[in-house]
């Protein structure tokens, strides 16, 4: 096996005939991305401009490779660019032209030569239920690859809910005891968690650029998120807003209010609940995000969020234990009822007992409070 | 109901008791202020909590801001809300024998005995209720529910104030809850309990009125005046200070100077 080509990224990009303006402008985006001031787009060009190529390797596991198509969507820059000229990627199922031992070769060649250099991209979660024969590739599990590569990598990214706490694969019941890389692999280094159903590969970009400009990760929080994508809730960036402190909302789908752009609070939007920043960088070359397109959010970049923000065309989750489709809110006005007829009845039965108590009970047992009773004391 | 017995002289009034009787200062000023905060901000919580969670008004005209204000008053008065329970809570330390915590949380065996009575009484089992100058045991049990529920609600309350404002303090007390149960369990569980609250209200004007009327001391009046009007030998005899001596067999006895400083001559 030939050693990767070191190419400098500048000329890669002249090469492909990448103009210097189109460059420029994608680092501009980044830096909006990042949420930079704008002196720092002379930073991040300098650093692209003098970085050789880095090499990224993408792993897939229990997925449904939307988050590959995701990423092959991505509009800064188109794909081709991305693939070829910005990273080398090395090894991705979904794209890669080698199969079989072939590919193998490659993937470890990469843990060989670039041993704590290489970028590791995980997609889907990983199976740890009967030592994780549920995903197997080229006879290896799941969790063997993920703690190889990822104990390896430079920086480890898991994009999309399954690879960050497991996504739809781990929503009950998880019949293949199905977990996010973090679990799967504990005391992972240098970890971003880019959750969301699927990533937006906006995001993955600029950790990437941020990664390649300052040798370092973005601030993260508690999931380890990069809080400028993670970092503040959908409702406070959302452009129906307006209409929910108004107190305009779609009652229906299709109706008046819909066609309105009204806010979709009241169809289980789960947006006062979820943080990304979807409302900002949005999809599809910044072209729209669900709530523009009339869907409520469903907090896909929430944790365990086919679990949690479930019913996703309610506003609050059905309660346990009592069968099918019951409302908190249906209990709620059940038991108020059911105590307001009790308090009825008490009424009834004192009057019952204050009529009949004479009959029964002997004056000593039941003395009068009498008004001198105190005067002996 | 039954035919009042007691009937009270010609210049009775709520300064003036009758022969025998003695007002009882009962419920000292931040058991009533704070009740009367919480009746209102409960109201006010109720209503504007239930539209927060289904907005009944549809908003007409190019200005409105129901929403933004029905959050807003619904903030203020969860706000308000925490102070009645912050003035209650301390309260219940320092306050007299009828409103102390031991009052709400049964502690001795003699006080679960008649809690257990009282529950006779409520269930039709037994003909009269027994009489109390404060809370009876049942009555102090249940509002001891209604304090933890308020409780959870202040706190889970304030997990969703945090997840707007973001404020450092607020997230270094509550922002470890959300990690445990999801957000979403913690707005259903504030919007339970707010039904939990409705029982209780319910439940708690209806017993208002019942003791009112079968006990016939002014306990109505007694949470806007602090006044209770008592025959004298049932403030020697409380039960409440009988249930604090888990030894007590014999009736305690209240010193005269109690007596007086409970008595407005």
């Amino acid at each position: 096996m030939n050693a990767l080509p070191e190419i400098e990224l500048r000329s890669a990009l002249e090469a492909r005939g990448i103009s210097r303006r189109q460059f420029v402008k994608f680092c501009s985006t980044m830096v909006a991305t990042l949420a930079l001031p704008p002196r720092y787009l002379h930073a991040v060009v300098k650093a692209l401009d003098q970085t050789t190529r880095p090499v990224l390797v993408w792993l897939e596991f229990q997925d449904c490779a939307g988050n590959s198509e995701s990423m092959l969507r991505s509009g800064y820059p188109s794909v081709g660019d991305f693939v070829l000229e910005l990273l080398s990627w090395e090894y991705h199922e979904l794209i890669m032209a080698g199969a079989g031992k072939r590919a193998e070769e490659t993937l470890e060649r990469v843990m060989r030569d670039h041993k704590g250099e290489y970028i590791a991209v995980i997609e889907g979660s990983i199976p740890m239920a009967e030592d994780g024969v549920h995903c197997t590739i080229g006879g290896k599990t799941a969790l063997d690859i993920a703690t190889r590569v990822c104990s390896n990598a430079a920086i480890n990214i898991a994009v999309g809910a399954c690879a960050w706490d497991g996504g739809i694969v781990r929503a009950s019941p998880n019949p293949t005891g199905a977990v996010g890389l973090a679990e799967a692999v504990p005391g992972i280094k240098n970890l971003v968690n880019l959750g969301g159903c699927p990533h937006n590969p906006a995001n993955t970009a600029a950790v990437l650029v941020h990664y390649l400009t300052f040798h370092d990760l973005p601030a993260l929080d508690q999931y380890h998120r990069p809080l400028f994508a993670y970092g503040d809730i959908i409702h406070d960036q959302c452009e129906r807003r307006a209409h929910y402190d108004a107190g305009r909302y779609v009652e229906e789908w299709g109706d008046e209010g819909h066609r309105k752009g009204w806010c979709l609070y009241k169809m289980g939007c789960k947006g006062p609940e979820a943080t990304y920043n979807c409302p900002t960088v949005r999809w599809n070359e910044g072209t729209s995000w669900p709530v523009k397109a009339g869907h409520g959010c469903i907090a896909c970049a929430s944790p365990r969020f086919w679990d949690t923000k479930s019913p996703f065309y309610d506003r609050l989750p059905k309660v346990p234990g009592f069968g099918v489709d019951v409302l908190a809110e249906e209990i709620g006005w059940g038991g108020t009822a059911a105590v307001g007829i009790a308090m009825l009845a008490q009424v009834a039965g004192n009057i019952v007992r204050d009529k009949t108590r004479a009959k029964n009970v002997r004056a000593e047992e039941n003395p009068p409070p009498d008004l001198n009773a105190g005067g002996s004391a | 109901m039954k035919k009042t017995q007691r009937t009270a002289g010609t210049d009775a009034s709520w300064k003036n008791p009758v022969p025998g009787q003695v007002r009882v200062y009962v419920w000292e000023w931040p058991v009533r202020f704070s009740h009367w905060v919480m009746v209102i901000t409960i109201i006010s919580l109720s209503i504007t909590g239930y539209y927060m969670h289904a907005p009944y008004v549809v908003a007409r005209g190019r200005t409105a801001y129901v929403m933004g204000t029905m959050r807003f008053i619904h903030l203020v008065s969860g706000f308000a809300f925490m102070a009645a329970i912050l003035i209650r809570m301390y309260w219940f330390l320092f306050a007299n024998r009828w409103s102390r915590w031991n009052q709400y949380i049964p502690t001795t065996r003699k006080r679960l005995a008649n809690l257990v009575a009282v529950g006779k009484y409520y269930a039709f089992m037994a003909w009269s209720p027994v009489r109390y100058i404060g809370h009876n045991p049942m009555a102090g049990a249940a509002y001891a529910v209604v304090y933890a529920m308020a409780l959870v609600e202040i706190l889970t309350g304030l997990v969703l104030f945090s997840q707007i404002v973001g404020s450092r303090v607020l997230l270094f007390l509550v922002g470890w809850i959300p990690r445990f149960i999801d957000i979403q369990w913690i707005r259903e569980i504030h919007f339970f309990i707010m039904f939990g609250f409705w029982m209780f209200f319910i439940h708690h004007i209806y017993t208002a009125i019942l003791v009112s009327v079968e006990e016939e001391n002014g306990l109505m009046d007694s949470i806007f005046s602090g006044y209770k009007f008592v025959p004298k030998a049932e403030l020697l005899r409380d039960p409440a200070v009988e249930e604090m001596r888990p030894d007590g067999e014999a009736a305690p006895v209240t010193s005269d100077l109690e007596q007086e400083k409970h008595t407005v001559a």
